[in-house]
């Protein structure tokens, strides 16, 4: 992770999954979703110091899901939707696809039988 | 890593094996149902050990392609292939721009067992020659998955609540 040097605008999915992977940065991003806070309020329902919150807290940002406020004494974190928007989508597709053509293979079969069917009374 | 990780689908298809199977491996049959919500075209299909499927889905202005290569062609029992899921119009491998660290094969196994005229399939897709990014990407999109998604969901359901 530690190879980029600036925060990308649009970072790959990769990124963003590798991110999303560690609860607490998931549990970060739950708590971000009710709204803004700053390191020393995130931290405070973890067991976990401000230091190792504020690393976290760059995983994110530089997967693009977060963003810190320009205030220089709170920097408040914020959420940014889009790119979660992005690597759950993507996901979902993934897991869609196969999913959903065997919906479609569901159909088709009962078509088939149906045929079958119709071609041994034929006979 | 010592354990590749893997996408494992598990499904009761409500039909004996051996229409699944021609389901499965006619191609006229295949491309009615492979690929959601897609107008499917295989372009090439040779079911034996070595053969190529090729195959183009189409969404409107959006096309997808990919290319198999059979390995085991067991009738009605199983299937095995590697699959190329980032290639070109021209059948080569091209990186996905999403995913750069998507792993470029699959080995694919597809098993069918009959009881009671219905028949269970599993599919599992494990990644094949990855490279050690390949193998994270790909482990991390499974344990998304199976957990850990739960709340990435819940967060979009929030922001989307707000969106209204």
């Amino acid at each position: 992770m530690e190879q980029f040097s600036y925060i990308d605008a649009s970072p790959n999915l990769d990124v963003i999954f590798s991110a999303l992977a560690d609860p607490t940065r998931r549990a970060i991003l739950s708590r971000l979703a009710d709204g803004d806070a700053s390191v020393g309020e995130l931290a405070d329902p973890f067991d976990i110091s401000q230091p190792a919150i504020s690393r976290h807290l760059k995983v994110l940002e530089r997967a693009g899901l977060v963003e810190r406020g320009i205030d220089e004494q709170r920097r408040p974190a914020k959420l940014k939707a889009e790119q979660m928007a992005l690597a759950v989508s993507w996901l979902e597709d993934f897991k869609k696809f196969w999913g959903s053509s065997f919906d479609q293979l569901d159909d088709l079969l009962t078509v088939m039988k149906q045929n079958k069917k119709e071609d041994s009374n034929h006979e | 890593m010592s354990e590749l990780p893997e996408f494992i689908l598990d499904r009761v298809f409500d039909a004996p094996k051996e229409l699944v199977w021609r389901a499965w491996t006619d191609p006229k049959y295949l491309q009615r149902w492979y690929g959601p919500g897609a107008e499917t075209t295989i372009h090439q299909f040779d079911l034996e050990p070595g053969g190529l499927w090729l195959n183009e889905m189409r969404w409107g202005e959006k096309a997808m392609y990919h290319k198999v290569v059979f390995k085991e062609v067991d009738k009605p029992n199983k299937l095995v292939w590697h699959h190329f899921s980032s290639v070109d119009a021209d059948w080569n491998d091209a990186p996905n721009p999403m995913m750069p660290h998507w792993p470029k094969a699959l080995l694919t196994t597809v098993t069918f067992a009959e009881s009671d005229g219905q028949t269970k399939m599993r599919l599992k897709q494990v990644p094949m020659d990855a490279t050690a990014e390949e193998i994270t990407c790909f482990a991390e999109a499974m344990a998304g998955m199976e957990n850990g998604w739960g709340s990435g969901f819940a967060i979009m359901d929030t922001l989307l609540e707000e969106l209204k």
